[in-house]
This record gives structure tokens, sequence and C-alpha cells, in this order.
């Protein structure tokens, strides 16, 4: 292995130049969309107008029908055009394939981040700044709707704008935002913390990134379509949003399949890393829990996303095909929606949520300075919730409708996911006790994750007794309970990772001040804004409305305000941010005195990662333990006259 | 750290119980519901209470002094602290699972002398109808005696709704296609919303109607009353038709006692029917045939259910429209 790193260094062929005059319209990049985009529509618009003419439609150009094919055409366009299949069509077609020149390694300017780039590290990054453009686009939709909601009545936006509003911020929040933001954390740390150069596949971990602006800005998109954005809700329903919405909907259902491929192609390339690519020495028990917590999380997006990528096919054939999959009068089947539609996005509630757990421990074990407690009990209980994951979506169905005997045992395997969950919950607690805490940035948001992450896990256990949830499904209650979980669980963990690792990254340091004020804010703001809508919720504010009791007028006041003040902490955030990564001071390779890998190599890390591969040599969290070693070098062993098998 | 996890059970106590949390019980299903949140609730605030008061506990008393370099006590693990935090919540939940099951069963057995009602959803409006008492309609609102187990067949025409009365606790998704059932025993007289609580388009937000629970013998009084103001004609059979078919849940009208603003002021409808250029019963008649073809400004198109014509029989249709015309006069 150490011999296949050096190499690199010395086979590589010369990186092309760049191209010059109309030669960049054949060579890969934003102008050769140019190109590609209008061939790619025009063939799709094309056949399309040509079948209705043989089978004398009208008319012929039809725009519904235009924009549905669209959906998939310009995307294909915009990737054939950056050049996201050149290598695969080069091999495909006979035609000698590029030499590797490492052109697309490694990022020297801020312009290789806007071009296809196979360096896991650079990907990392585009993944992480994509997804909190994202996030901030979903929160600005959530600050409309906290406008319009702050009083009874209606103010600002019509009821479908409204419910538009509230199912993009959704779709982009889950979508775009919490599922990529885990990805492009991993993305970066995954290879440098199991000892690898690199991901398995990286032109596949490429084109797996650049799916995600297309699904993106084709749900945002979908607010310029006539009729307005897709309105029913990021669960889609069917009949409601197969046939009874306008186009919008497709724009919705397309832009979870290009999400969706993003998150397969992302799983399946974390799967064959974490497996195949591990430095010598590191055992599945040696590994940081963040990598078992990557490894579960991609099992789960490799089983469980071809469901929701169906459910969506078939409610837009229902629509654009005339299927009637879920269209009762035809012998369609509503409830079958549902079922497609949690099996899938129950699963995804871990997806969103497994990565998380794992940040939680790398922080909490290194600013408490003491091994994590129960290492093994911890991957296992991950490992417990990927199984047992599969067996509780009907507990979002408790009112749907299903056979009523259905319901006891999922309230049953619901409720027993507390138990690994509560594993985990006294594991970081044991693991800072008697510990040497450092409370910085990171270990804040760690520490606010495991306290909101326990609120949301107990109001998750008012909605798995299936009388409870009778009577608060769907209302505020469950709003507060998904943003326990997602806000203070998910981005809780989400921002401990981005200033945990910001310093490896960018090679300077954050503003721990800022950082410190960022939490605060967003810890209070938080709080206020969503516990009060447990309270709303039981006594009778359905969720999904524009307008409401004027009853709840007082407590819908105080959640709007505080919501403005959560927005508001974002510019710190954005602030700290964009101004350490220009000009903070410069980080050392391992300001947290951490044991594992990524923090071994220089910040930011080498373009191979590793000059050469480290040998692990023990667990990766042996803090206090008087000469432990997670992983040696080449160099350390010379000088302490170890004996470690070489590979 | 005792002191700091009973301070704070004892400040999630105070929350719990000097909060109202719970809407009022106007229910017999919602005894076993509300049984079953305090008792989860106590569960859950001693679980809370004890993570908070060990992060709070270590944040203080654990924190590095600012030039601690070292590192804490290597401790891997301790078998029997792991196997207590997994057999503790194992116990807990499985006793939440039992008091859900017994409350779940309770709640759902339906005694077969309960009073049937056809509750059906559609774009977006309620209706209610009493296939006892020879199908009846009682339109938008629905009426409920006081103590009498009843049984809601609930079901819709178009896309999914959910049927809600927060006070009773119950909540059902009505499907096209099929027929869900849900008990209910109503307690206390009253007034309830109505609220559909599954998103059903544009007009979901308005989706609400109105459950009125009578003295046994009032309702008795009601239903007979129903049945022969429907055989008559003249004004009483259309005000009848109006407060049957639900109007009263949208729209004011005086002379039926309604008072909503969700769609037009019906009081104002020769005005409206200036507006838009037709003869006052012509007018009334096309706009409940077909809403969307005169909108009136400042409301929305589509929100009215459009199958009102298919709905009301030529003579209820008749006299609705003479009831609105002249009484709008």
């Amino acid at each position: 292995m150490t011999a296949i790193a050096a190499d690199h260094h010395e086979l590589h062929a010369a990186p092309r130049p760049p191209a010059r005059g109309w030669r960049r319209l054949t060579a890969a990049g934003y102008f050769r969309c140019l190109l590609t985009i209008p061939i790619f529509f025009g063939v799709g618009a094309g056949l399309m107008s040509l079948v209705r003419w043989l089978e004398g439609w009208h008319p012929v150009w039809n725009g519904t029908v235009i924009t549905t094919i669209s959906l998939t055409t310009i995307p294909l366009g915009v990737l054939v055009g950056i050049g996201g299949f050149d290598y695969w069509m080069r091999y495909a077609f006979g035609a000698p394939t590029a030499p590797e020149d490492h052109s697309g390694h490694g990022g020297k300017t801020w312009r290789d981040y806007f071009r296809i780039n196979t360096d896991h590290k650079v990907i990392g990054v585009q993944y992480l700044v994509t997804t909190i453009f994202f996030l901030l686009a979903g929160g600005l939709l959530a600050m409309i709707m906290r406008a319009e909601l702050a009083r009874p009545g209606m103010q600002f936006v019509d009821n479908q704008t409204y419910n538009g509003l509230f199912s993009v911020h959704a779709s982009l929040m889950i979508f775009l935002f919490v599922i990529p933001a885990f990805a492009a954390l991993g993305n970066y740390v995954i290879p440098l913390m199991i000892g690898a150069p690199d991901m398995a596949f990286p032109r596949l971990n490429a084109l797996s990134f650049w799916l995600l602006p297309i699904a993106g800005f084709m749900m945002l998109g979908s607010f310029l379509v006539p009729e307005g954005a897709f309105a029913c809700g990021w669960t889609g329903y069917a009949p409601l949003c197969s046939t009874h919405q306008p186009l919008g909907a497709v724009f919705f259902q397309m832009g979870v399949q290009w999400a969706g491929a993003s998150s397969i192609m992302t799983g399946l390339n974390f799967l064959v890393t974490i497996i195949t690519m591990r430095a010598p020495g590191m055992t599945f028990w040696r590994m940081p829990l963040l990598v078992w917590a990557n490894f579960t999380t991609s099992l789960l997006v490799v089983i469980a996303t071809p469901f929701i990528a169906a459910s969506q096919f078939f409610a837009m054939f229902d629509r654009v095909l005339h299927t009637s999959f879920f269209d009762f009068a035809q012998g369609g089947y509503p409830l079958g929606y549902q079922h497609i539609f949690w099996f899938y996005s129950h699963p995804a509630v871990y997806i969103m949520m497994l990565p998380g757990f794992g940040i939680a421990s790398e922080v909490i074990a290194v600013m408490s300075r003491k091994p994590i407690f129960g290492y093994r009990l911890m991957a296992l209980s991950l490992m417990a919730i990927l199984v047992l994951g599969f067996s509780v979506w009907a507990h979002h169905m408790f009112v749907a409708g299903i056979a009523s005997w259905l319901r006891v045992p999922m309230m049953v395997t619901s409720l027993v996911i507390a138990v690994p969950t509560g594993i985990k919950v006294f594991s970081w607690l044991a693991t800072m006790w008697e510990g040497k805490l450092n409370l910085a940035t990171p270990m804040l948001f760690a520490l606010g994750f495991v306290s909101m992450f326990v609120v949301g896990g107990l109001s998750g256990i008012y909605l798995a007794a299936v009388p409870i949830d009778i009577a608060v499904s769907d209302t505020y209650f469950v709003v507060a309970h998904i943003h326990y979980v997602l806000f203070g669980g998910s981005l809780f963990t989400i921002f401990a990772g981005i200033y945990y690792w910001f310093p490896k990254m960018t090679g300077r340091m954050y503003n721990e001040k800022l950082g410190k004020l960022h939490f605060w804010l967003t810890f209070v703001g938080f709080n206020v804004t969503f516990f009060p809508m447990h309270l709303i919720g039981i006594q009778g504010m359905p969720r999904r409305v524009a307008d409401f009791e004027p009853r709840f007028g007082d407590w819908n006041m105080l959640i709007s305000i505080a919501s403005f003040a959560l927005g508001a902490s974002t510019i710190v955030f954005l602030y700290n941010m964009i101004t350490s990564w220009i000009r903070g001071p410069l980080a050392p390779a391992n300001p947290w005195r951490s044991m594992t890998l990524e923090w071994q190599v220089s910040s930011p890390p080498p373009i191979f990662n590793f000059d050469e591969i480290p040998q692990v040599v023990g667990g990766p969290y042996e803090y206090g333990v008087e000469g432990a070693r997670h992983a040696v070098f080449n160099g350390d062993r010379a000088s302490e006259h170890e004996k470690v098998p070489v590979h | 750290m005792v002191a700091v996890g009973l301070a704070l059970s004892a400040a999630a106590f105070a929350v719990a119980f000097f909060v109202p949390w719970l809407p009022e019980n106007a229910s017999k299903e919602r005894d076993g519901i509300d049984f079953l949140f305090w008792f989860t609730t106590i569960i859950c605030i001693g679980i809370f209470a004890l993570v908070t008061a060990v992060i709070l506990y270590s944040v203080v008393k654990f924190r590095a002094r600012p030039d601690d370099d070292s590192d804490g006590p290597p401790i891997h693990g301790n078998t029997k602290l792991e196997i207590i935090w997994t057999a503790v919540p194992a116990v807990l939940v499985i006793a939440i699972s039992i008091v859900s099951g017994v409350v779940l069963a309770r709640n759902d057995r339906i005694p077969s002398d309960a009073l049937r009602v056809e509750v059906t959803g559609e774009q977006f409006a309620w209706s209610f109808k009493y296939p006892d008492a020879k199908n009846l309609a009682s339109g938008g609102v629905l009426r409920l005696p006081r103590g009498r187990p009843v049984r809601l067949l609930i079901s819709a025409k178009d896309v999914i709704h959910s049927f809600w009365v927060p006070e009773f606790g119950q909540k059902l998704d009505a499907l096209p296609g099929s027929v869900n059932q849900l008990k209910i025993t109503p307690t206390k007289l009253g007034t309830y919303s109505v609220i559909c609580t599954e998103l059903c388009g544009v007009g979901h937000a308005l989706m609400r109607s109105e459950a009125i629970v009578m003295p046994p013998a009032k309702f008795d009084a009601w239903l007979r009353k129903q049945r022969t103001d429907m055989g008559q004609g003249g004004e009483t059979a259309g005000k009848a038709v109006y407060a049957n078919n639900g109007c009263g849940a949208c729209h004011t009208f005086r002379p039926a006692g309604s008072k909503a603003g969700v769609g037009p002021d019906l009081d104002k409808l020769p005005a409206q029917a200036s507006r838009a250029g037709e003869p006052l019963e012509e007018f009334v008649r096309e706009s409940i045939v077909r809403p969307n073809a005169y909108v009136e400004p400042g409301f929305a198109s589509g929100l009215m259910p459009q199958n009102y014509g298919e709905q009301l029989e030529g003579d209820q249709l008749d006299s609705l429209v003479r009831f609105l015309s002249e009484g709008a006069k």
C-alpha cells in the first residue's frame, strides 16, 4: 500500500492545457452546457411532439408534458455538459480514456470548486457549501411562514402559496440539507479517518454531488411554475399529489428522484470505501464511531431509498401516464402510497440521525479526554437501530385507517427503539463523567444535541403510544417533535461537526467567541420556537394550515418572534465561517489533541491524504491510557524500534 | 447532582401541572387517552431530569481548567451499568405498551347498538348522514346525543381527509374508496370544532365544521323535526336544506342565524348578483351548482365544493334558492 501511494505522485501524466476559443464548446465545462442542454431538451421535446403528431393528439406542443420530460432531459444535458460522464462514455465507446493526470484532483483555486472534481476533500467542501445554501433557502421559506402565522387570519400569502412554502421548506431541509450535509462531512472525513487516499469511486462521488444542485433548484424552481410550487407537503400523499394538484407536484416527484439517486450513489461509495479501503490494522472494532455510523447509514440508504423512488414514480405515472396505482376509482389503493413511502421515510429518519450520533461520539470523547463508554455496545446499538428501523414504518399511519391489528406490533417495535437509543445517550453521559471537559463550540453543540434529542425522543414515546398518537398526530405536537429530532438532533450535530472539522478543512481556526454566541442564540431561539408547539398541538392546532383559531394567537406570535431570532443566529454563523475561512489564525494539525487519523495529517491534508499509509495498532479513543496509540507511521516505528507487520 | 435532578424534576412537574396541557375532556375515549398521557409524562419527566442533571453537573464539576492538558481516567465501560440502562428502559417501554394496548382496545370496541353516523369528507367540507334515521343528512354540522356510543363510518369522495375533534380525542383518516370506523362516546354538552387534519389541498385550513352534543331527548326531537321539515315546502324546507348541508359553516346568513367568514356574506347576495350582472334567483342557483362561475372579489376560486348540483335533489335545490333569494332581499 505504501508503494502505491508513492506511485501516485510520480506516475501521473502532465495536466492537459485548458481549452481556448471554440474548443471550449467541446471541452467539459459550463460552456459545453450551452450546447448539450438545447440538444437534450430538443431530443426530448422533439420525440414527444413526434409521437403526439403521429397519434393525432392535440395540441402537439403540450407545455405540461414537455415540462415533465424536461425535468429528466435538461439535468442530463447539464451533467453531460459539465463532464460528469466523460470518462465512462469514452470507455463505453472504445475511445482512449483520458489518462489520470489528476487535474481533477485537489482544489488549487476557488474555480476548482465549481467544476467536476474527483478529490473527496473538494467534493466534501462542495457538498457542504451547497447544503448550507439550501439550509438558508429553506430557512427563509420558514421565515415567510412564521410571518404569516404570527397572527390569525391571512396576511401575506394565500393558502396555495402557504402550502407550497411548507412543502418546499421541508423537502429542501430533508433532501437537500440534512441528508447531504451528513454525506458532506462523511465525504471529507471518512477516507481520512480510515487511512484511505480517497473514496473507492471518485468519479461516482463527483457525479453524486452534481445531482444535488439539480434536485435543489428543481424544487426551488417549482415556485416559478404557473400554478405555484408543489403544495402537498414533503410527504406528497396520493391521491392529492398524484392527481389533484397542479404541475408543480412533478417538480417534487422528479426532484426526489435526483436527490435519491445522489444518496444511493454516495451510500454505495461509503460502503465500498469502508469495507475495502481501511488502513492495515484498522479492524471493524478499531473504527471510529463516525465510520460505524456512516456504515449503518449507508446500508439504510442503499436498502430503503429505492422505495421512495418507486412511490414518487408511481404517483407521477398516475398523473402523466394515467396509470392508476393510487386512484381508487380505477381499482388503485391510496394507502399503498403511504406504506411504500414510509417504508423509506421512516428509515430516512435514521439516515438523518445516525451520522449525527457518530459526530457526537467523536466530539464528546475527544472533548472529555476519555475513551467512549461502552464502545462495542455503541456500535451494536447503531446496528440494532438499523434493523428495528425497518419494522416501524406504520407508526406514521396509526390514524390512516390501516388494519387495526397492525398498530399494536408497530407500536411495540417503535417503543423498543428507545432502548438502543437510550444506551447511546447514557453512554455519552458516562463518557463525560469524571472527564476533563473542554467546552469549545463543537462540545456545546454536542451537549445541546444530547439534551434536545432526549426531548425529541421522549415526545417520540408519546407518538408511538397509539392512543396518544390518535389524539395528537397531524397537529403542531408532531411539528414540535420532528423539529426537536431534526433541528435539535441533526442540525445541532451538523453544527458540531462543522466547527469540529473546520480547522481540518480550511487550515484555519474559527472564532471561538462567535461560535459560542452562535450556540447560545441557536439553543435559546430553538427552544422558545419549538417547545410551545407541543402545547398548541395537544390543544387542537392542526399542522399545515395558514390560518388558525384566535385562541392560539399569543403563542404563535411568541413562536414567530423567537423563530426570527433563531433565523438571525445564522448570520453569526455565516459571518464566523466566512471571515475565519479568509483570515482566521492558521490551525495546527491537531488542535483538539484527537487520536483519530484525520488529525494526524496536516490541516488541510495533503492531496492524497497520507504521505505514507498509517498502521493502525489500537482503538480510536484511548485517552488517558498510558502510551496508547491509535496508529503509527513509518517514522514513528523507526524511532520506537517496534516491529509491526508491513503490508 | 441528586439535588440538581430533584430541582429539575420539580420544575418539569410544575410546567406539567400548572400549564393546562390537555384540551377539555368531552368523551369517554378521552379518559383513557388522558390517563395514558399522564402515565407517560411521569416516566418522561424522570428520564429528562436524569439526563439533564448529569449534563449540568458534569459541565460544572468536570470542566477542565484552561492550563489542564491531562486526560480523564481511562474507563472503557461497566457491564453492570450497561445492563441496567438497557433493562430499565426496556421495562418502562413495555409498561407503556401494555397500558396503551389496553386503552386502545377499549377505545376501539364499538357496541352493536351504537348510533351510526356516516361522515364524508370532500374538498373542502364535511357532511354527516344518519343511516338509522332514514339516511337523514345533517349536512355540515354533526349533532350527537350525549352519553350514547357513536359509530362513525368515515370515508372521502376525492382525496384523503382526516376527522378530528380535539375534545373527543379520537381521529381517523377519511379515505376515498373505503370506510373506516371510529368510536366516540360524548359525555359533555357543547359545541366543538370538527377539524380536517390531513392536508387535502388549497382549502385545507378552512375545512372545519361543528360537532354539537345535545341531551338525548333534544337530539331525538331534532331528528323528528328534521324529517318533518324536509317533507314540507316553503321557507322551512329551504332553511332545513341550508342547515343540513353545512352552508352555515362557511357563510353568514341572518335568516338562518349563521355567522362565518370563509365564503361570501349571503346577506349581501343582491349586491353580488348585480356585480355578476345576473338576476338574483339565477345568480343564486348558478353559484350553488357552479360556484366558480362567478367568484366574489376577495375570495379564492375552488374553495366551495362543486357537486352540490348532484348532491341536492331538485326540489331541495329549488327551496334552497327560494330561501336564499327571499331572505336576502
